[in-house]
């Protein structure tokens, strides 16, 4: 008699595992984010000026920038996942390009974002605004590194002799990506845009 | 999902929601000119807090948007949409209790 647990259940909910448990994963998720934008609304009431004045520092040509590549990663990544479906390769490989270049791009958006930030001295000690732009835009952009990392993966296995054909794995990256996105949508009119007489100039 | 009809059905779906996430951005950056656009019609920012709720809302759509169509909710089991939508309430809750707060406290 064995003695190993068989732990290959059956989906009862007739959810793939791999599924149900990125859900569970994007659910902590949200409840992670949710901590930062509760204190950062809190303590934005508290300190309504300093605030105020941060918001006029920040590009919101950049973040606009940003915010395109966002959305045009996530249609493309959506589109790979029903090409690889439809056992198009091609085709997917050409999304999945196109999602790791807009991924990069928003890097490298970011990268002279905060560049000219550091420049200026606007840095993490600032002040309690720039604490949590720095907070919230940087675990955003962790974020974005860790779905670079298995997209540059399925997509270089995609070139190899066996090719990459486990769509579902494809679509559970799909919903990680998509949520990178749905952070971004709130981040960007929180810190960027939706402060009262925010004068838009930026750095 | 089978068939070179619904691909091409789900095609159209993808795009639409592209197109109009990419006018809800123009939409939210229009949003943040209310104030100003308040001040030079009336000669005072009557507008200030508008900005913040128009903004959230129309980013709430956005959200329901990509959650409904790019992460297919709209095609999952009910059991799924109802362990999601919990989380997602109680932040969308939580984001406009507070701002509603903060309207009161700095009109």
């Amino acid at each position: 008699m064995s003695l190993a647990l068989d732990l290959r259940h059956e989906p009862v909910s007739g959810i793939p595992h791999g599924k149900m448990v990125m859900w569970a994963f994007l659910a902590s998720e949200i409840m992670f984010f949710s901590g930062f934008f509760g204190a950062f609304t809190v303590l934005r009431n508290a300190n309504i000026d300093i605030f105020m004045e941060g918001t006029t520092h920040l590009n919101v040509a950049m973040a606009t920038i940003n915010t395109v590549f966002l959305i045009t990663s996530s249609l493309t990544m959506a589109l790979s996942i029903l090409n690889l479906e439809k056992k198009n390769t091609k085709m997917f490989q050409v999304f999945m390009g196109i999602t790791i270049l807009c991924a990069f791009g928003f890097l490298v958006v970011k990268y002279f974002e905060y560049s000219a930030k550091f420049e200026h001295h606007l840095l993490p000690s600032k002040s309690i605004f720039f604490a949590f732009y720095f907070m919230m835009t940087g675990f955003h952009a962790a974020h974005v590194i860790g779905g670079i990392i298995p997209m540059v993966w399925m997509f270089l296995r995609s070139f190899t002799k066996k090719g990459y054909t486990n769509h579902v794995r494809v679509e559970i990256l799909g919903l990680y990506w998509h949520f990178v996105d749905l952070v971004w949508i709130f981040l960007f009119p929180a810190l960027y845009l939706l402060f009262p007489g925010a004068h838009h100039g930026g750095h | 999902m089978a068939g070179s009809h619904d691909e091409a059905a789900i095609k159209k779906s993808y795009m639409k929601v592209f197109y109009l996430l990419m006018g809800f951005t123009a939409l939210t950056i229009l949003a943040s000119q209310i104030d100003t656009f308040f001040a030079t019609m009336f000669g005072h920012t009557g507008g200030t807090y508008v900005n913040m709720t128009v903004g959230l809302i129309i980013a709430t759509i956005k959200v329901v948007l990509v959650m409904y169509i790019f992460m297919h909710l709209k095609f999952d089991n009910k059991y799924l949409r109802a362990f999601v939508y919990v989380p997602i309430f109680l932040f969308i809750v939580m984001v406009f209790a507070l701002n509603v707060l903060e309207t009161f406290n700095h009109p």
